[in-house]
């Protein structure tokens, strides 16, 4: 298997994530970025499309998921069989919300970067990740701390700048205590 | 679930019961609505052990009331009243004093005055042995709790009229729950409608209750080989669709619809609400809108509620990894930025059969 060999690709796809998230911010968007990999191959990306659908819930991962749907479409494949062999790599601890969706779709491993304070659904608010809940999917294995600074700070530079979408109290008022 | 039940709603063959009185109709009397309540304000009141004595000399209590709250601030315990009268006639003193919180369990042992009050501070004469009580730990939030509170000892209550309102069954018209019984007999239907095409028998409505216009109304999609097409997530993309976006395409399930907005893309009266210095917050767009749900919401479908900033949650039955009350009470869940009111119980029997029928 070669734990190395696995690190280094773990490391590479992140870093495509990454890319993804700086594009984001550049283009004044939530500055999430993530990859769902199947087999070495990324069938779905995301990033953040709520003000486009103007639905609050086309979070990055939901966005990436649908892709994920939309390929096994078109190469006959069954859902249910790839979501269970598929990696989410993302720049942000999933929200409770996509944490929820992420144990529906059975997924079975998340690599993240920082710790999502406001919404975290795999540790930071709830544990959605881990919590013994029966009849939603399955739990997930999460590997936290990838280049978690660098995905705050990015965070922290969107907040910053103007956000006409977020309700402008409890925005700035989380904000400057998320230090 | 670990609401308080109405005391008095539940007994409807009560011949002084004057619920049922106009209709003869059982049914528009077959359910009732219960609020799904935050941990706090559900679980009971715990208790803790102080000292307390008895006054002997009535005249003195303004004094010792004065030096002993010097000494004793009580600071977190600010809901407690310090003197309390004593109802047993027969007591030979008419009032009793909490002097201190007791810092370990004591068992038999009741220090003296002289170990709980320092001399030079407190003039002591004029109080009698001190003896352990209990006192409730924090202030009652629901008159349920208020009544087991001051059973223990009094406490100041500032009581939410609109959560004994709900507790007590009245918070809603004859009119209102004549209301909510069709939005939820609509999901029902809708629900039907889904699950004669395959998919899980939940249906859901959404409704601006400022017009009581029907927004929305959808059915679980998951046959459409999308897992995460909850009844939820597809009502939320249908009200999406009402504004101009939306991100699924439901054409070949009818039953999923949605009522086009008169004012056009952005005009709606929720986004309005928000749309202070000219900005636009479209995303938030369940702001002030009722959801009519046949269950009760799994966390991904909560959560979605939470991130579109619904306003109220109306649900038949239960579920068992449900997140608005069994499970999770994402609605009142601490540390996020949008809380709502979740109310259970619409139709609680027509929602359960669905389930059982579609099984
Ligand atoms: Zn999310
Ligand atoms: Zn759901």
């Amino acid at each position: 298997m070669g734990g190395g060999e696995e690190a280094a690709k773990r490391q590479r796809w992140m870093e495509e994530a990454f890319r993804m998230a700086k594009e984001a911010l550049g283009n004044g968007e939530v500055p999430v970025g993530c990859l769902m990999v199947y087999n070495n191959t990324v069938l779905g990306q995301g990033r953040n499309e709520v003000n486009e659908t103007k639905n609050a819930t086309r979070h990055a991962e939901m966005v990436a998921v649908d892709q994920v749907l939309a390929w096994c479409r078109q190469n006959c494949k069954n859902p249910v069989e790839v979501f269970e062999q598929t990696v989410l790599y993302v720049t942000v601890e999933p929200c409770i919300m996509c944490a929820g969706a992420l144990r529906l779709l059975k997924i079975p491993l998340v690599v993240y970067g920082c710790q999502n304070e406001r919404f975290g659904g795999c540790g930071s608010v709830l544990n959605i990740a881990a919590d013994d809940l029966l009849g939603t999917g399955t739990s997930f294995e999460c590997i936290a701390g990838y280049r978690a600074e660098e995905a705050v700070e990015m965070l922290k530079t969107f907040y910053k700048q103007e956000n006409p979408n977020a309700p402008k109290s409890k925005a700035r008022k989380k904000d400057s205590d998320e230090s | 679930m670990k609401e308080h039940m109405p005391p008095s709603q539940e007994d409807e063959g009560s011949p002084a019961e004057p619920k049922c009185k106009r209709r003869r109709s059982s049914e528009s009397c077959s359910w009732d609505i219960l609020p799904v309540l935050s941990e706090e304000e559900s679980q009971r009141i715990t208790l803790l052990q102080a000292y307390a004595a008895p006054v002997l000399s009535k005249k003195e209590t303004s004094r010792l009331v004065r030096e002993v709250s010097a000494v004793h601030s009580l600071k977190s315990l600010q809901h407690l009243k310090r003197v309390r009268a004593c109802k047993d006639r027969g007591s030979p003193h008419p009032l009793e004093m909490l002097l201190c919180l007791a810092l370990a369990k004591e068992k038999g042992h009741v220090p003296s005055l002289s170990e709980l009050l320092p001399e030079g501070q407190v003039n002591s004469c004029g109080l009698g042995q001190p003896f352990l009580v209990l006192v409730p730990s924090c202030p009652p939030l629901t008159r349920p709790q208020f009544q087991e509170a001051s059973a223990h000892w009094p406490t100041s209550f500032h009581e939410n009229k609109e959560v004994t309102k709900a507790l007590t069954g009245q918070q809603f018209s004859r009119e209102e729950k004549a209301r909510m019984q069709r939005y939820m007999e609509q999901a029902i239907e809708v629900a039907q409608q889904g699950a004669e095409r395959g998919n899980e028998a939940v249906g859901a409505v959404f409704v601006d209750p400022a017009t009581e216009e029907v927004l929305a109304m959808g059915h679980d999609c998951r046959k459409s080989n999308n897992p995460l097409l909850h009844a939820t997530m597809v009502c939320i993309d249908l009200v999406a669709h009402r504004q101009g976006g939306g991100a699924y395409n439901f054409d070949s399930y009818p039953s999923c619809s949605f009522v086009a907005s008169v004012k056009g893309n952005s005009g709606t009266g929720a986004a309005d609400l928000f749309d202070d210095a000219g900005s636009s917050v479209l995303p938030y767009i369940c702001t002030g809108y009722d959801l009519y749900i046949t269950r009760e919401p799994c966390i991904m479908c909560a959560m979605a509620l939470v991130h579109s900033r619904i306003q109220r949650v109306f649900y038949g039955t239960p579920s068992p990894d449900g997140a608005l009350g069994t499970r999770y009470k994402i609605h009142t869940q601490k540390d996020l930025n949008h809380h709502f009111q979740v109310f259970r119980g619409i139709l609680e029997e027509q929602c359960q059969q669905l389930r059982e029928k579609w099984h």
